[in-house]
């Protein structure tokens, strides 16, 4: 199940898209998706619209693209996100260090 | 019906790979055959003709009894079919092929024996 | 570039002499050493006592047919791969298949071809040496596999002794949990305080194995080391998420519930970092509060950002807190259904009796997937009496000859330091430097606790513990205090300590000071000790656990004395 990217014009903003479970599957992907860019995008946005499921793994890698894109001056947002994962994000308080939209 | 009774590029290549044990092998043909001839006339069960005219007709194509092996074939396949009316007629056919080519055999022993005859001289 | 083909012994079963004789020659021409036998008997005793690498099968035999003979020698060959050309002139696919049946791997026409033997035995022998290099490969899997696991169990083996420290054993916890919760990133800890009251910790790390449990072992020494000298959670809790910020990867981080319960304050304190809600039930009313996880788990948030307050709820003698990790919501039926909250809640409003609700609960999830999962931890915590609950000696590291005897010492706390630091743990270390106060630290701490929370609450921050009547007023109280502690611009607490040895043994002299509005001492001392009371300054357990409490300057300044006698 892929992980797909966008990156807007003039590379400010870089989107990604994950679809199906968002798990340790993943992990590999999904750091590739921004970990090369340059220059490196301001902002970024991980849309979950056909993510269905989120695990800690996903978490920790949400934690690693805050980590990248500047820590507690990272711009991520986190849209589209089902019920199911709305209620994870809920739990572990992480909408409290993300933009949940 | 084949026309060929012996095969004769499979007489070489058998010669090729016996080298020296070339003759023994036709010796040992020949004698295996005469029991099988035997045990062909004697057997009534279809299960044992079935059986051992498979065996004869795996020997004689390995040795390029061609129309023998052939003959072989037919009688296995009716005893496999359990039609066993006029079947001694057929063991007959064999019985004749065999005559055939069992001098043939014996005239490429003989041919093959110079050879190491020859040697000895030396 | 092929490598030469090594030479192979091989098997040949064929009843024709002739053919047997031709195909050895074959064989032999090839490279390869040459068995041979006349029936399947005879194969299969050649087989066993040989053990060729390839066997050359004819079908029809006498005695002991090739089917018979291949099943056999396969049997024998068990896991080694001992390939079997069937050597045939049967045609029919069904006999073909009877031939696969069998066991046999492959067929060879005759009349026979000496090329195609050869590509036939090459690939064979091929198959044969893959089989040969997967069941290495697997032996060589297994043997790691038993290293890890080993290196597993000293690692528990020793994370078992700092965990020894603990006090999950007490009358008042019950709890569940797998023998490799630690490889799960389970972790459930207890321990008292000096007062007498008792911490405890359920966490689940991110990831399993060794990595989940190698974080397990810095965070559970910080918990004991800390609670051990009467640190509170805020503290406790500031010190784990800075460590596990520092040591751990950064996608790597600790959910976690910890509670202080306090049987002398009839309260308990909560913080829920990612963790499932928990729940207090309260006997009386029969009511469940979720303990909800307001923050983030441990080592996410730099120090800076991270937030340590808690939460604190009244709490009855056989009230019971109850705890659980995600494994209990996340069983899976055979349908991938999860067990979920609701079912949870069900199995809270059927319970009866509260002793039993444990084992419902391990039933319920036992009856939902068939089988116990091996990653569920559960604990449940009750508040006792006070006297039930008797907290382990200290245990001290120095000889005992160098106790200072004759000394004194003052301190003058203000706003900016009352706002973030608690001075109960190094005091009350200080104080233990006297091994004649060794015996009573529990006194003393609570005693000194009682002291500086009254000064600090009462005094300086002028809360009413009238307040504190209710669970909604007790929810109040402890709002305000956080929000007036934040503002607080002046005012002080002033604790003055004085050691002086009195015949063999010795008296400490405790006095504190606040600059708050003082309190009508009279009238406290008249209101009757009541059973069960959440409020009223601890006026009562003082004068219990201390001598000759005494207030003075309108109820600002407290005093009180401990004495010793001599040691033995």
């Amino acid at each position: 199940m892929p992980v797909v990217t966008e990156i807007s014009q003039g590379g400010q903003k870089l989107t990604i898209s994950i679809k199906g479970r968002f798990d340790f599957a993943k992990h590999q992907e999904f750091r590739e998706s921004y970990e090369n860019l340059q220059p490196k995008p301001e902002s970024f946005e991980v849309n979950l619209k056909d993510a269905t499921y989120l695990d800690s793994s996903a978490l920790g890698m949400l934690l690693l693209l805050r980590d990248h894109a500047g820590g507690e001056n990272a711009e991520i947002t986190l849209t589209n996100a089902n019920a199911d994962v709305r209620k994870i994000l809920a739990i572990s308080n992480f909408e409290q260090i993300f933009d949940v939209a | 019906m084949a026309d060929t009774h012996l095969d004769r590029d499979v007489l070489s290549a058998l010669q090729e790979v016996m080298e020296d044990e070339y003759p023994i092998l036709l010796d040992t043909f020949l004698a295996d055959a005469e029991e099988r001839l035997v045990l062909l006339h004697k057997t009534g069960d279809a299960q044992q003709l079935m059986n051992a005219a498979h065996s004869f007709k795996g020997s004689s194509s390995n040795m390029g009894a061609v129309r023998l092996a052939e003959l072989c074939h037919e009688l296995e396949q009716r005893a496999k079919d359990k039609n066993l009316s006029g079947v001694e007629k057929l063991v007959g056919e064999i019985d004749g092929e065999f005559a055939i080519v069992r001098p043939l055999y014996e005239a490429e022993r003989q041919r093959a024996l110079p050879t190491k005859a020859s040697v000895q001289r030396f | 570039m092929q490598s030469p083909l090594e030479s192979l012994t091989i098997l040949i079963a064929e009843d024709s002499a002739a053919d047997r004789m031709l195909l050895s020659s074959i064989v032999r021409r090839q490279g390869h050493e040459v068995l041979t036998a006349a029936n399947g008997a005879e194969a299969v005793e050649a087989f066993r006592q040989q053990r060729p690498q390839l066997v050359l099968m004819d079908a029809m035999m006498p005695v002991m047919d090739g089917f018979e003979a291949a099943q056999q020698i396969k049997e024998l060959a068990g896991e080694t791969l001992v390939p079997i050309i069937f050597l045939t002139s049967l045609t029919e696919s069904e006999a073909l298949a009877r031939c696969l049946e069998a066991g046999g791997d492959d067929f060879l026409a005759k009349p026979y071809n000496q090329v195609i033997l050869a590509a036939k035995i090459k690939a064979m022998d091929r198959l044969r040496r893959l089989q040969a290099t997967v069941l290495q490969q697997r032996d060589q899997i297994a043997r790691h596999h038993h290293y890890l696991l080993n290196e597993q169990r000293v690692a528990k083996a020793v994370f078992d002794k700092v965990a020894h420290s603990g006090c999950l054993s007490a009358p008042n916890i019950r709890y569940l949990q797998s023998p490799y919760a630690l490889f799960n990133g389970d972790l459930l800890l207890a321990a008292f305080t000096p007062a007498g009251d008792m911490h405890v910790l359920l966490g689940d790390f991110t990831g399993h194995g060794l990595p989940a449990a190698v974080g397990a072992m810095p965070l559970a020494e910080v918990f004991y080391g800390m609670t051990a000298k009467g640190y509170g959670l805020s503290e406790i809790l500031r010190e784990m998420n800075a460590k596990l910020k520092r040591i751990l990867p950064v996608d790597m981080f600790c959910c976690a519930t910890l509670l202080c319960l306090s049987f002398q304050r009839r309260s308990v304190e909560v913080w829920n970092g990612g963790m499932p809600d928990g729940y207090l039930h309260s006997i009386a009313s029969g009511e469940r509060t979720p303990l909800k996880a307001r923050h983030l788990p441990l080592g996410v948030l730099s120090p800076q950002t991270f937030d340590d307050r808690t939460d604190v709820l009244p709490m009855s003698v056989d009230d019971r807190v109850f705890l659980l990790s995600d494994g209990v919501i996340d069983t899976c039926d055979a349908n991938e259904q999860l067990f979920g909250v609701e079912r949870l809640q069900q199995v809270f409003a059927a319970n009866r009796q509260p002793d039993a609700l444990f084992a419902e609960i391990e039933q319920a999830l036992r009856d939902f997937r068939g089988e116990a999962r091996d990653d569920v931890s559960m604990v449940e915590v009750s508040l006792l009496e006070a006297a039930q609950v008797s907290p382990p000696a200290l245990v001290y590291s120095d000889s005992g000859q160098s106790s200072p005897l004759d000394w004194s010492v003052s301190f003058e706390f203000r706003a900016a330091t009352l706002k973030r630091f608690n001075p109960l743990p190094y005091l009350l270390q200080l104080l233990l430097e006297v091994h004649g106060l060794r015996a009573q630290s529990g006194a003393l701490y609570t005693v000194l606790a009682e002291l500086y929370s009254n000064a600090l609450e009462h005094g300086v921050l002028g809360l009413d513990s009238g307040l504190k009547r209710d669970a909604t007023g007790f929810t109040r109280y402890y709002q305000l205090r956080n929000t007036r502690l934040d503002e607080l611009r002046d005012g002080f607490v002033r604790v003055h300590l004085q050691v002086a040895p009195t015949g063999e043994g010795g008296c400490l002299t405790i006095r504190v000071e606040d600059s708050g509005k003082g309190f009508d001492v009279e009238r406290v001392m008249q209101r009757p000790a009541a059973g069960v009371r959440l409020s009223g300054r601890g006026v009562g357990l003082i004068r219990q656990l201390s001598r000759n409490a005494s207030w003075s300057d309108d109820g600002r300044s407290a005093r009180v004395e401990f004495f010793w006698e001599a040691q033995a």
